[in-house]
């Protein structure tokens, strides 16, 4: 890499820009982003108090409705306006960050081992995804989560922000990533 | 045009409306209320006596239904919990006409602080509003109960404090402030003291967040769980298994 952190931070904007723009580019990627993220909303909302949503579930899986709406509104008593959309813009995000990392992979599986170099930043950015709602769910329910700091909110934005981060260091996954970052 | 590999008007227009509308239906699932705006008072409210078959102390503790009840509901709570009040303002209503007030089951209530730094002293407020009035007016507990739920605002623990539940005590009827504050000053540790065995028992049944619920047939022996804001169909069913178990 050359140039100073404003030249890196110049590219990582880019890098960024174009990995958010990469599902709007046929309609099965941006299909395969919005089912991820609304999965991934699901699952982090129904992991915020795991005991209840298993039991609803289980009794009756067409209640999840009612689980992801009851709990919908336990997260926004407990944490607020912005609590709930950070959780949102997490599962969006991580729809996009998914959808990028396949790409990535069935590229590298077309292509040769070397490639596997640029593969890793989008993979990692994937893997972040369900370790973020790992992380939640672990945490047990939205009780303990107001006892972190900020309500929990503080945990969400690193989140958020590890994410971001990962995804600007994939870029496009249509073009090649080399050196971390660089385009070849 | 909408070629392949390219982003195209239609697909940013789609994209752009899914998430608006994503996040508009969250914030709306968040905002909704579904609140009847009637509390529960239970036709019936004794004091508890003994301890139970599941090892639960109900001495002196808050009962709703009758007292020959055949299926016991326990009901660990905490004033500071959402999703405590979510069960008390859109199940228990129904809970309450359909199984305790015909007899079929009676519901204790028992604090399980575990939400914020006042949960403990919101607990110790609850009982001793009930040592109060459990024998002259057990429904200004449930209207105590219903009023210290209510006040729970949009988001947070903040709220919770002495002088709100100083406020609630003196707003209720039939319930005298003086006497509740006296409570607290004499029989505060003992009351914090005499929570701890029925927390462990929750704790034993792996309850780990409230609202939390172990049904109890007092004949059978038999036990089932229910943790969290079921709908009443839920509570209805598990009723019905506990009962034929």
């Amino acid at each position: 890499m050359t140039g100073g952190p404003a030249t890196a931070s110049r590219d990582w904007t880019r890098d960024l820009r174009d990995a958010l723009g990469y599902p709007l580019t046929s309609d099965a990627r941006l299909l395969s982003a919005a089912v991820v993220a609304l999965a991934t909303y699901v699952i982090l909302v129904l992991s915020s108090f795991p005991q209840f949503s298993v039991q609803v579930l289980s009794t009756d899986p067409t209640d999840i409705g009612y689980a992801v709406t009851a709990l919908t509104r336990e997260v926004y008593l407990t944490t607020g306006y912005l609590g709930l959309a950070l959780v949102a813009t997490y599962a969006v995000l991580a729809g996009v960050a998914v959808t990028n990392a396949l790409a990535l992979v069935q590229r590298a599986r077309r292509r040769s081992v070397s490639t596997i170099v640029g593969v890793l930043p989008g993979l990692l950015a994937a893997g972040c995804a369900s370790c973020g709602a790992g992380v939640l769910g672990a945490l047990g329910f939205v009780g303990a989560m107001a006892a972190l700091p900020f309500d929990g909110n503080l945990l969400r934005v690193g989140g958020i922000a590890l994410l971001l981060f990962f995804l600007g260091r994939a870029g496009d996954p249509q073009t090649c990533s080399l050196d971390g970052g660089g385009r070849a | 045009m909408d070629e392949e590999g390219n982003i195209t008007r239609r697909r940013a227009l789609i994209a752009g409306g899914s998430v608006l509308a994503f996040g508009s239906g969250v914030a709306y699932m968040g905002s909704r209320s579904g609140a009847s705006g009637q509390h529960y008072v239970p036709d019936t409210t004794h004091a508890g006596s003994g301890t139970t078959g599941f090892d639960v102390d109900l001495d002196g503790r808050p009962i709703a239904g009758e007292r020959d009840a055949p299926i016991d509901i326990y009901y660990w709570t905490d004033y500071l919990c959402p999703f405590c009040k979510q069960f008390e303002t859109e199940t228990l209503p129904e809970l309450g006409r359909e199984h305790l007030d015909t007899g079929d089951a009676r519901l204790a209530v028992l604090p399980y602080p575990n939400i914020g730094e006042y949960s403990t002293p919101a607990a110790v407020w609850g009982r001793c509003v009930w040592s109060q009035v459990a024998d002259s007016d057990p429904d200004a507990f449930w209207n105590w109960h219903a009023a210290a739920f209510a006040e729970q605002p949009e988001s947070g623990t903040d709220w919770a404090d002495d002088e709100m539940f100083a406020a609630v005590t003196e707003q209720t009827a039939g319930v005298g402030l003086s006497a509740v504050e006296t409570c607290r000053e004499e029989r505060g540790a003992t009351i914090r003291e005499r929570i701890e065995p029925n927390v462990a028992m929750a704790q034993e049944s792996r309850i780990q967040g409230t609202p939390g619920f172990v049904l109890y047939n007092r004949d059978s022996g038999a036990a089932g769980k229910l943790v969290g804001a079921h709908p009443y169909e839920n509570f209805a069913d598990a009723i019905d298994q506990v009962r034929r178990a």
